[in-house]
């Protein structure tokens, strides 16, 4: 028997007859802990939530929570006998209350049990909200809304917190106030959390574990660092997207030879045989700048990201590398223009698939 | 699919409205008679001629009035208009056969219009120069100055969302004000006036008081005459046959122009509201005399008509008791909104969370009450327990119970149900639909039972729109006439009830008081009502 504070075993979320994820199995270890769910748009992400609060059943497998099993063929626990919180996506506050009386009504569901309630003040100051809390929903913007949302859910302390895309409406320039402050709450009222998001960076910033749903499938259950740099498929990595793959040979247990890129040394995640023909994955991070180096392809594409230049090089064959550079270099490369990189190229973890 | 004591309330609830069209179509099918022979040599040409005449140019009218008075209060701002915008609605508390009595009243030999003229111009015979509204065309303008409001209010909340871009557009493409109009704004705000029209059409193939006043047979008088003077319900039970099959056609047009008039709604983010454009000049004075014309012909003509003789003839006035016409009116608006709120609160909840299509259908079926002629509800009504009585409680050794159901209180309030069902139901309907379905997600998250979510989260929610529906239904209850004066107890009175009947025997001054208490209360409920009207449409 499992000791996992949460489980979901071998189980088809679905709605209606529609199967949106199948055979799904991943686990929570610890009380406390944060896991994060990535997907596109649509992948069946909320369907996820939805079934593990109890407004979705399950016919196969079972979803337990502390040694009780919640959802099964035969058990459905309902939503209000769970004590499992889920902040929708959408403006899902009470229309016909101020945003005070929202959050007030949260706080109900655990009265009496001194041990469960959270200081509502603090709750109103770490979100933001004490300017909001006597207008009606219709009278605040989405952010604030999910923010409200987000308080009435984590007033109740829930058992398990489930939050769909919480900070989806959330202004870009307050995102990361929000997401320090969200997980240091989370943190310190050791609410066990599921997040969905389809922002990678959240994900892995909130996250201890992060889960990728792609093609009705988790694909990878892993900590964000692996997720990041082990995907574990070609389609985890075109999902993240921060990288490419580009044809290679084997030819030792610690190097391979690219036609674009040259001999390439480091230590393989999965051994190929010698001789292999794989893809190799490229992250922009794992090729240097070096002007005085041989090895120049053509400067495609710069996009500028603040702390460093995205610069897209054209190689031989015509695939595009996309490499890393610190903004705060000395010069900058115009489009057209020839770009060094340094050699020999060695990456830590060796990708392939 | 979700089976539960809410899945079975609405169930039950939407199957016990739906028994009188049941009854209908049964009697059709049950008979055995040779009733095609029947209504081919009397009178079954001259009904449907008849219903079809006063349909198509009661559509006409109310068209013309209702777009272009919508058309003027949406787009322009002039002398008047704001006063206007909410005033034309007033011709709702003026019934058709009360404006009949009205158009009567002044246009007879030695009417009104007589009078005035007598004392303006001497004292000689007028009455071969004054016009005559009676008979069809009398029929056809009470119907429609009385209905138009029907148009009027869809067309101008279509008008509001849709158009205002549309203008722009129209001047960008070069389009002359007339041009913009009928090719741009008119084709897009079609659903909406569609709509419109089709409550028009229902309400003109239901009404009763107004075509018998003018002795017009339609269907509808032919129904309730094979009832009350050849005493042949079966015969009334198919011509009921006929005219809700011509309803439902109706009934289906309506609902979906409605579904498209719900579309062109869901857009109206993408439009902003502009400043109306201001007339001046003659284009003013037109906008003015067209908007006052309708105002004064469709509701102040019918009520200062009534207010004329009631000061003419004030014994009319201490002969009506009133308190107890207040009181009986009173007390079936009290009970009757009371059964329908509380069942269509039930029905609506029940829908929601059993999220069932057979349930679903069979609601949509059971609101088709509101389009079924009130004559041909309480007739079928009166079958069905007929029906009941002999077959089932006798059968059982029980005593009649017909006593219970027709000419009781019980029975009056149980019609009402099923005729205004629809009101109440889509009312609350509507309500919930502002009312995102993860609300109720979010109230079972927070541990409340579906019970408690019904009474701590929607009751409150839905309390403004449960005021706005028991305010139409009493607006209904107190105009409402065929249903009444057919199964209510005996000497048991309503305003419309006694004007109906002094009307009937050609004491118009007599029904002049209760005609003119009618209006004044229905006016008052519209006036409470009005600026939810609008507001409610979205302005």
């Amino acid at each position: 028997m499992s000791n996992n504070f949460f489980e979901i075993k071998n189980v088809d979320f679905k709605v209606g007859n529609k199967v949106k994820v199948k055979n799904v199995s991943f686990s929570i270890e610890k009380e406390g802990d944060i896991i994060c769910l990535l997907g596109p748009s649509g992948i069946g992400k909320t369907t996820i939530l939805r079934t593990i609060a109890g407004l979705e059943k399950i016919d196969k497998g079972s979803i337990k929570l502390d040694g009780k099993t919640l959802s099964s063929e035969k058990i459905n626990i309902e939503p209000e006998n769970r004590n499992v919180s889920l902040a929708f996506q959408e403006n899902s506050l009470f229309p016909h209350y101020t945003v005070k009386k929202n959050i007030l009504l949260g706080s109900e569901r655990n009265k009496g049990n001194k041990k469960k309630q959270l200081n509502i003040e603090e709750l109103i100051d770490l979100l933001d909200i004490s300017q909001i809390l006597n207008k009606y929903p219709h009278e605040i913007s989405a952010g604030e809304a999910q923010r409200a949302s987000l308080a009435r859910s984590l007033i109740t302390k829930p058992d398990l917190l489930l939050l769909d895309e919480p900070l989806s409406n959330v202004d870009q320039s307050f995102k990361e106030e929000i997401q320090e402050k969200l997980k240091k709450i989370l943190t310190n009222l050791k609410i066990t959390t599921i997040i969905v998001t389809h922002d990678s960076y959240e994900a892995f910033y909130l996250g201890s574990k992060c889960g990728i749903i792609l093609n009705q499938e988790l694909k990878q259950f892993d900590d964000p660092y692996n997720v990041y740099h082990l995907p574990n498929s070609v389609e985890v990595v075109n999902f993240l997207n921060r990288g490419i793959l580009i044809p290679a040979e084997v030819t030792s247990p610690k190097s391979l030879e690219s036609k674009d890129l040259g001999t390439i040394t480091g230590n393989f995640v999965k051994p190929f045989p010698i001789g292999s023909n794989v893809k190799l994955l490229i992250q922009p991070e794992d090729l240097q700048h070096d002007d005085k180096s041989n090895l120049k392809l053509h400067v495609v594409d710069r996009k500028f990201r603040g702390t460093n230049f995205i610069y897209t090089l054209r190689a031989s064959s015509n695939t595009l590398i996309p490499v890393f550079v610190h903004s705060h270099h000395i010069h900058q490369h115009e489009i057209d223009e020839k770009f060094g990189i340094k050699r020999p190229i060695h990456i830590d973890h060796i990708v392939c698939f | 699919m979700k089976f539960n004591s809410w899945f079975f309330s609405s169930f039950l609830i939407s199957f016990i409205v739906l028994i009188p069209v049941i009854t209908v179509f049964a009697s059709f099918f049950e008979s055995t008679s040779n009733y095609y022979e029947i209504l081919k040599n009397t009178f079954l040409f001259e009904y449907i001629s008849n219903s079809l005449i006063l349909l198509l140019s009661v559509l006409l009218l109310t068209f013309v009035i209702g777009t272009g008075a919508a058309y003027l209060v949406s787009f322009y701002k002039f002398p008047g208009s704001e006063f206007f915008k909410w005033s034309l609605i007033l011709s709702f508390a003026v019934p058709p056969y009360i404006y009949a009595y009205s158009l009567t009243a002044f246009f007879e030999n030695y009417g009104t219009a007589f009078t005035i003229l007598k004392s303006l111009l001497g004292d000689t015979n007028y009455n071969k120069n004054i016009p005559k509204f009676d008979g069809m065309f009398g029929a056809i303008l009470s119907l429609s100055f009385s209905l138009y409001a029907y148009v009027y209010i869809l067309a101008r909340a279509s008008f509001l969302y849709q158009s205002q871009n549309l203008i722009d557009l129209g001047k960008n493409l070069g389009f002359s004000r007339f041009k913009s109009f009928y090719k741009v704004i008119l084709p897009a705000a079609r659903p909406a006036i569609v709509a419109g029209l089709s409550l028009v059409a229902m309400e003109t193939l239901a009404e009763f008081g107004a075509v018998d006043f003018f002795s017009i047979n339609t269907l509808t008088t032919g129904i309730y005459n094979s009832w009350i003077y050849f005493d042949d319900l079966a015969f009334a039970n198919r011509i009921s046959f006929f005219l809700l099959l011509f309803i439902f056609s109706l009934f289906i047009l309506e609902n979906l122009s409605r579904k498209k008039a719900k579309y062109h709604l869901n857009s109206k983010g993408g439009f902003k509201q502009k400043e109306k454009i201001k007339l001046f000049g003659f284009d003013a004075y037109l906008a003015f005399v067209f908007c006052f014309f309708i105002f004064f012909v469709s509701f102040l003509f019918p009520l200062c008509q009534m207010l004329y003789w009631t000061v003419k003839f004030p014994e009319n006035l201490f002969d009506l008791q009133i308190t107890n016409l207040v009181l009986n009116t009173l007390y079936l608006v009290t009970l009757s909104s009371l059964v329908l709120i509380i069942f269509s609160l039930i029905s609506n909840y029940g829908n929601r969370v059993s999220n069932n299509k057979t349930l679903n259908l069979l609601s949509t079926l059971s609101i088709s009450g509101y389009a079924i002629p009130g004559v041909i509800l309480a007739i079928a009504f009166i079958t069905f327990i007929a029906w009941f009585d002999d077959s089932i409680v006798k059968l059982l050794g029980f005593s009649s119970i017909k006593k219970l159901f027709i000419g009781s209180i019980f029975g009056l309030v149980l019609v009402y149900f099923i005729r205004f069902y629809s009101l109440a139901f889509n009312g609350i309907k509507s309500g919930y639909e502002k009312m995102n379905i993860s609300v109720d997600e979010s109230a079972y998250l927070l541990g409340y039972s579906k019970r408690k979510t019904f009474t701590n989260i929607h009751i409150p929610f839905l309390r403004n729109s449960l005021l706005f529906i028991i305010i139409l239904i009493s607006l209904e209850i107190i105009r409402e006439l065929p249903i009444t004066l057919i199964l209510r107890p005996f000497n048991f009175e309503t305003f419309a009830t006694t004007a109906y009947i002094s009307a009937s025997e050609d004491l118009l001054e007599a029904a002049a008081v209760p005609s003119l208490f009618l209006i004044l209360i229905a006016s008052l409920f519209i006036i409470v009502t009005s600026k939810y009207i609008l507001r409610e449409n979205n302005e």
